[in-house]
């Protein structure tokens, strides 16, 4: 199991979301990504993909308006 | 993986105005308080650029700034945040469990504030186009995308049109299918009036979505007019939809009372069918949804859960005492007859100080005579062993040393 990080701090949508979905793309099953975001739009449609691709996904706000998507790639 | 258990006193799913009001209430009433959000904090109310009836704010605010506000009064009252998605709940016991990908909750009550999702038109190739590729349901999140592109927005409730002319500032032309006759929209005259002066706004009247078509993206939206059968096809770069909501009950199925469409029913107490769970703001059957609603079903809940949790404890340390023996008297204070009852049970108590003596006023709220099984008043129950031994409508000496023995 490899854990990556995706620094996508400063950058607005779509771009968190095409990132994570290109990173996905190249990882194997059971890794993790973590995504790092601070632009509120991007906490409703990255974590929305990843649960709609079947990923587990849990988020944790590490400070006051920046947070962290954990997805851990299923399938 | 074992999964970790953490103990609350209350569970809330969803971090909309719903979710929070009931959050600062239970804070406030110092529970230990648990609101998990599967995305971001504030629900649908961020979804919309700017809220301006909620009172309070004569200026008007986006819904992400007075979401922000509610949180921060939450964590003032020490409620915890947790960001993740329920897997499922267990309702069955006294104990609620609520389960998500790494954590068991235990709670001794849930409240349900899990709101809604945009509702699809349904209409054929959606679901290639949804989010990133063209289909999009939040204008704050996707306008700046737009700029001096073709958009087409389906629907003419407030959201519909409201955000429509928000993407007027940034796209070339904003389409609108509209599925009523010509001038006829389902929003706010106010709205309307603005959306009709709009040059840069084109109705498209009788019309709803056939199928969205395209490439990688969405390219054209094929409209079809309902009078006619005429297609229409609309060359479009993005496609918002606003046609309304559908409330996020999926886990709840079979377990949870609720409408066809899936909204959960309670009563005016924000209680449902299993005690212990209560449901607020969006996903509950209800007039009207707003933020203002939404906080005062939050607060409703809030509250019904604190007076829950507090009867709970009474039952189980006054009226089961622990298993051992305890004479109950249901009665309403506002009948003097009952009243006069009382002193014969404050002598039996002194001289019987072996047997716990109980009094129960229903007046305010009949939570805990329910549990006891007891629906007519004045009553007097005799429990011992956690289970109730003897009940009588008649209350003097004699009945209470018939009972008790």
């Amino acid at each position: 199991m490899k854990e990556y990080r995706l620094d996508c701090l400063g950058e607005a949508c779509p771009i968190p979301l095409i990132k994570a979905e290109k990173k996905m793309e190249t990882m194997a099953v059971s890794d993790v990504l973590i995504v790092m975001i601070d632009h509120s739009c991007a906490m409703k449609n990255v974590p929305e993909w990843a649960r709609k691709q079947g990923h587990n996904v849990d988020i944790e706000e590490v400070g006051d308006g920046e947070w962290e998507v954990i997805i851990e790639k299923v399938k | 993986m074992e999964k970790k258990v953490e103990k609350y006193d209350v569970v809330i799913i969803g971090g909309g105005a719903a979710g929070m009001t009931a959050g600062i209430y239970c804070g406030r009433a110092r529970l230990k308080t648990l609101i998990i959000e599967k995305s971001l904090v504030g629900g649908l109310a961020t979804y919309t650029n700017e809220i301006e009836n909620y009172p309070g704010f004569p200026e008007g605010s986006t819904g992400i700034e007075l979401m922000n506000l509610f949180q921060k009064q939450a964590k003032k009252f020490n409620v915890d945040f947790k960001l993740t998605d329920v897997r499922s709940v267990d309702f069955t016991a006294d104990v609620k469990i609520v389960e998500t990908f790494r954590v068991r909750y235990e709670a001794k009550a849930v409240i349900v504030a899990s709101g809604g999702k945009p509702r699809l038109t349904n209409a054929q190739g959606e679901a290639e186009f949804l989010f990133d590729k063209g289909i999009s349901f939040c204008a704050t999140c996707d306008a700046a995308a737009n700029s001096g592109k073709d958009i087409l927005v389906i629907g003419s409730g407030d959201a519909a049109i409201e955000e429509g002319m928000f993407l007027t500032k940034f796209a070339r032309k904003v389409y609108v299918s509209v599925m009523h006759d010509t001038g006829k929209m389902d929003c706010n005259e106010i709205a309307k009036a603005e959306a009709l002066h709009n040059p840069k706004m084109e109705f498209i009247w009788n019309t709803v979505v056939e199928r969205f078509e395209g490439n990688e993206r969405l390219e054209t939206v094929v409209l079809k007019n309902l009078k006619t059968t005429e297609m229409v096809p609309v060359k479009v770069d993005s496609c918002f939809i606003f046609i309304g909501y559908l409330p996020n009950t999926e886990i709840f199925k079979d377990i949870l009372p609720m409408t066809r469409g899936g909204y959960l029913l309670t009563n005016e107490k924000m209680e449902t069918s299993i005690q212990g769970v209560f449901a607020a703001g969006d996903v509950r059957d209800k007039f009207l949804k707003q933020v203002a609603t939404a906080v005062g079903d939050g607060a409703i809940a809030g509250y019904a859960v604190e007076k829950y949790i507090a009867e709970s404890e009474m039952f189980e340390t006054q009226i089961l005492n622990h298993g051992y023996p305890s004479l109950v008297y249901v009665y309403n204070a506002i009948d003097p007859q009952s009243r006069d009852h009382l002193s014969l049970l404050d002598r039996y108590g002194t001289e019987n100080p072996e047997i716990k003596v109980c009094k129960v006023d229903v007046y305010k709220s009949d939570g805990l005579a329910k549990r006891l099984g007891v629906t007519k008043y004045p009553m007097l129950v005799f429990v011992n062993h956690n289970r109730i031994q003897g009940e009588t409508e008649i209350i003097d000496e004699k009945s209470l040393r018939t009972i008790v023995s």
